[in-house]
């Protein structure tokens, strides 16, 4: 998720990984790949019936009263292959 | 009532026959659960060549053409997905083309054939990943005859020359079809598409893929009726997406199975005495409409 000001600058970023967390059961140390994973310690990926929700809170710079906010959804099978699957790009404003 | 005790060459002769029943008991016992052989990689190619089920079954074998079952040692992008676990298992002093069957815990799944092969076969398949032969790599796959064969039963073994598929077509062309109590079941695609941890071999334990794990324990116990095939082979398509070299096609899949909602809210927070800042509120909801985790395999 992102957050720009009015003239493009990004003023916040962050982001959430949803997936299963392996480690090769030797170390405490994520590894990635199957020929290397053996056994989850963390799970977060996204769950048959259980809607993953989020809530992220923006503290925009006191001189703003717009911004633009852009969330992102995609799948990276390995790292650096991308697949997009949503984007949603929203205006908000505080003045009515 | 009187008892007649056989004579001592009576009971050495019954004794050696007994011997000799036993011994070709035991012989074919031993014979039926020998499995046959294949001497070199294109003898194995051969045994499980699937070509010859185009003639009459034209669009099924055009949709598994195009699926990752028909090459099923290749990832994403067709990258050969062995030489990453040669160099894994490589052992000091041991040559990586001399690896043998049991070095390749993946064969489980990715060339199950690979039982009926020798250990030379599984030479012959390192040597060809190793040189990243896409031409030969593409021929070891998993054809009709894997799931309409071996995987279509897990109660007992095969018959011989016996294909499986959904009902009885004892005038099959080439080989009788047997009736699978599986190829409409998710254990099908279960006994691959796993359970979690693969520790059949000490030199590599491996965590592939975890899938049908996540069905049985977080689908069904939520409610989920649907199997794999309603999902993956809808109308009995066997080009089973997700397609990770179609680009497109897999994101509106996952577009479709993960509906994404972001409601925005804009204020001027006040958290304290004098404190005023301007905050955006950002809400993600993501459901999922699939069978299992994602992302998983």
């Amino acid at each position: 998720m992102t957050a720009k000001s009015p003239d493009g600058k990004k003023i916040f970023q962050t982001s959430r990984i949803y997936a299963s967390q392996a480690t090769d059961s030797r170390s405490t140390q994520m590894v990635l790949g199957p020929e290397n994973k053996l056994g989850f310690i963390r799970d977060t990926s996204i769950q048959p019936f259980a809607p993953k929700e989020d809530t992220i809170e923006v503290p925009l710079p006191e001189d703003l009263r717009d911004a633009l906010i852009e969330v992102s959804l995609s799948y990276r099978p390995r790292p650096g292959n991308v697949y997009p699957i949503h984007y949603v790009k929203r205006k908000v404003s505080l003045d009515q | 009532m009187q008892f007649v005790y056989p004579r001592s060459s009576d009971t050495t002769l019954t004794a050696v026959l007994l011997w000799i029943v036993l011994i070709l008991l035991n012989g074919t016992a031993a014979c039926a659960e020998t499995l046959p052989q294949a001497s070199t990689l294109d003898e194995l190619i051969a045994m499980f060549d699937s070509s010859g089920c185009k003639e009459c079954h034209k669009e099924i074998y055009e949709q598994w053409e195009k699926s990752h079952h028909s090459r099923s040692l290749m990832g994403i992008d067709d990258q050969a997905l062995l030489p990453s676990v040669l160099k894994r298992i490589a052992k000091p002093g041991v040559p990586l083309e001399q690896r043998v069957t049991r070095d390749f815990p993946c064969f489980k799944c990715h060339f199950p054939q690979a039982k009926y092969g020798s250990d030379e076969v599984a030479r012959e398949i390192a040597v060809v990943s190793l040189k990243k032969d896409k031409a030969t790599l593409r021929k070891l796959n998993i054809g009709c005859l894997v799931c309409h064969g071996d995987k279509a039963l897990v109660h007992g073994r095969p018959e011989k020359g016996v294909l499986y598929g959904t009902k009885d077509i004892p005038d099959h062309e080439g080989r009788p079809v047997k009736k699978s109590p599986l190829l409409k079941n998710s254990l099908l695609c279960g006994q691959c598409h796993g359970l979690g941890p693969v520790l059949d071999s000490p030199d590599m334990p491996v965590q592939c893929a975890t899938l049908y794990g996540s069905y049985l324990h977080a689908y069904i116990p939520s409610g989920g009726t649907k199997t794999c095939q309603e999902c993956h082979m809808k109308g009995g398509s066997h080009y089973m997406p997700p397609d990770f070299n179609n680009r497109d096609d897999l994101s509106a899949r996952l577009r479709e199975s993960l509906p994404m909602e972001v409601r925005t809210l804009a204020y001027t927070f006040h958290p304290d005495g004098g404190k005023f800042f301007p905050m955006v509120v950002v809400k993600t909801k993501i459901t999922s409409r699939a069978g299992h985790r994602i992302p998983d395999g």
